[in-house]
């Protein structure tokens, strides 16, 4: 049950695609896991069992008459509830959309349906992505696998939840100021912000236009790079889509690092905000390992946190109040304290601050690749601290504007979060590692040389 | 609190009660410390843009 439960996906499919591994026994199990498991820790707003197994029969009879439609053919996965899958509910995690069906998938979902993938459910996520965690909501929030009384990090916390408990190997998320590399740090899995355009967002929820991303969360590398593959790609119905050459995402996964050029962004995490030690310890033992892999290790400066995190929440806070306004005015109510109050900041803004930071938001991002020049990826970190107490009001609070994750909604750039060690009270440690644009392949060779090298992914929380 | 109450009524949000205007006071201080960090520097030239094109950087 247990070796079920952590198979990653490349391991799954392969069983699957030898007949060692039906998609009905594994869905089966994963459904009967998360039916032990999950009261503790809420990381499903929907769970679709019956949808589920039908859609893994169907994957198992196809896969018998030799039509295996590749890496994602019968693998469970879960969609942030900010996600449409067709004739289920998108919540937001709000009242205010209680009783919104989707009508049709979301681009991922129908990519991940064209790839055979079976959805479990629709995954717990801070209100409307931006608001949480909350406890005056529809639904109570997700709490970490590694310690139930820890926040899980957000938005897409079910995302992680259920990742790091062994509820499905893999999710999508979506990112606009961190939310899929912030619960990746806490729960210690995979997660990746793609470069801005390169993942469709037709059919989420927007918080933001100009930094809103959808990515893969998963538990490796690997799966990670399976998973984008497979959501990748030009979509006409978002107009915010680029027209990138989608190249092999795992062809150079084990090349290893050596003579690759990777800069370290430590004023981020050293002089702009002091880190926890523990958080810097395992940044340095990054570091320190990708040069005695053979990488040509040097000291990157960009602009300021403060700068980036200035510009990136102007800009969400009045593309949301945008987004949200008419319910803001008539039903303020309906919202959780932590949404409403975060949602509200864009009414204080006037045009001319949002102007000024999406104009100071193109010199940034010009300014950071400038910085970047020839190196291959930045690594700096994603969250300065281990997760504090889900129920420490005070912490959440500090805690929030302690990362670094904002700077690459700003610019756009790829960034993928991968567990970098524990904490001394066992909670995950992370790394983040930054590409140049449409640079997701090279993001995972390092992030790949790294989780070969340290073995984080073989610890899973003990939930028995 | 009566101030605020007026302003946020002006911007239409007039079903705002008492527990909601402290949040909306919380957000506008906490969005005033990234109002000051806004640069003064941008010239006329500096335009709004915010997506990358392939041709940027191929793969």
């Amino acid at each position: 049950m247990t070796e079920l439960a952590f198979l990653t996906v490349a391991e799954a499919a392969g069983l699957i695609r030898a007949r060692k591994l039906s998609p009905v026994e594994y869905t089966t199990a994963l459904l009967a896991r998360i039916e032990r498991i999950e009261p503790t820790l809420n990381a499903f707003v929907r769970l679709t069992p019956e949808r589920a197994l039908e859609a893994a029969r169907s994957a198992e009879d196809e896969i018998a008459a030799g039509r295996c439609r590749g890496p994602f053919h019968g693998i469970p996965y879960g969609l942030k509830d900010i996600v449409d899958a067709a004739g289920l509910p998108t919540t937001g995690h709000s009242k205010i959309l209680i009783d919104n069906v989707a009508r049709a998938d979301a681009c991922v979902a129908a990519k991940l349906r064209g790839a055979g993938a079976i959805l479990l459910g629709k995954l717990s996520t801070h209100e409307f992505a931006v608001g949480g965690p909350s406890f005056d909501l529809p639904w109570p929030p997700a709490r970490n696998p590694w310690n139930r009384d820890y926040f899980p990090g957000g938005s897409s916390s079910g995302s992680g939840v259920g990742l790091g408990a062994g509820f499905f190997p893999a999710a999508i998320g979506s990112d606009t100021g961190g939310s899929i590399r912030n619960p990746a740090s806490l729960c210690g899995i995979v997660g990746m912000k793609p470069t801005y355009g390169l993942v469709s967002r037709r059919g989420v929820l927007p918080l933001s236009f100009a930094l809103d991303h959808v990515g893969p969360m998963t538990r490796t590398v690997r799966d990670n790079a399976i998973m984008l593959q497979v959501i990748a790609g030009r979509d006409d119905s978002d107009p915010a889509s680029a027209d990138a050459v989608i190249p092999d995402y795992a062809a150079d996964l084990d090349r290893g690092v050596r003579g690759l050029k990777i800069g370290v962004v430590r004023h981020f995490y050293t002089k702009d905000v002091e880190a926890d030690p523990e958080q810097v310890a395992a940044l340095e033992a990054a570091v320190e390992s990708f040069a005695q892999q053979g990488a040509l290790v040097r000291e990157i400066t960009l602009r300021p946190l403060a700068d980036f995190s200035a510009c990136g929440q102007i800009i969400l806070a009045a593309e949301s109040y945008a987004v949200h306004e008419h319910w803001l005015k008539t039903r303020p109510e309906d919202y959780g304290a932590r949404g409403r109050e975060r949602l509200l900041a864009g009414a204080t803004l006037t045009a001319a601050h949002y102007l000024q930071a999406v104009r100071w938001r193109l010199a940034l991002k010009q300014q950071t690749l400038a910085a970047f020049g020839d190196i291959d990826v930045a690594v700096t970190a994603s969250s300065m601290d281990p997760a504090c107490r889900i129920d420490d009001g005070d912490a959440l609070a500090r805690n929030y504007w302690r990362q670094a994750r904002m700077p690459f909604n700003v610019t756009g750039q790829p960034a993928v979060v991968i567990p970098a060690g524990f904490s001394r009270g066992g909670l995950p440690l992370s790394i983040q590692i930054v590409g140049h644009p449409f640079g997701e392949a090279m993001c995972y060779r390092v992030a790949q040389a790294y989780e070969a090298t340290m073995g984080w992914v073989t610890q899973h929380p003990s939930l028995s | 609190m009566n101030d605020l109450r007026e302003w946020a009524r002006a911007l239409g949000l007039d079903r705002l009660t008492a527990e909601h205007l402290a949040q909306l006071e919380r957000a506008a201080a906490n969005m005033k410390r990234h109002i000051e960090r806004l640069p003064k520097n941008l010239t006329v030239a500096d335009e709004p843009a915010h997506i990358y094109q392939a041709k940027e950087r191929k793969p």
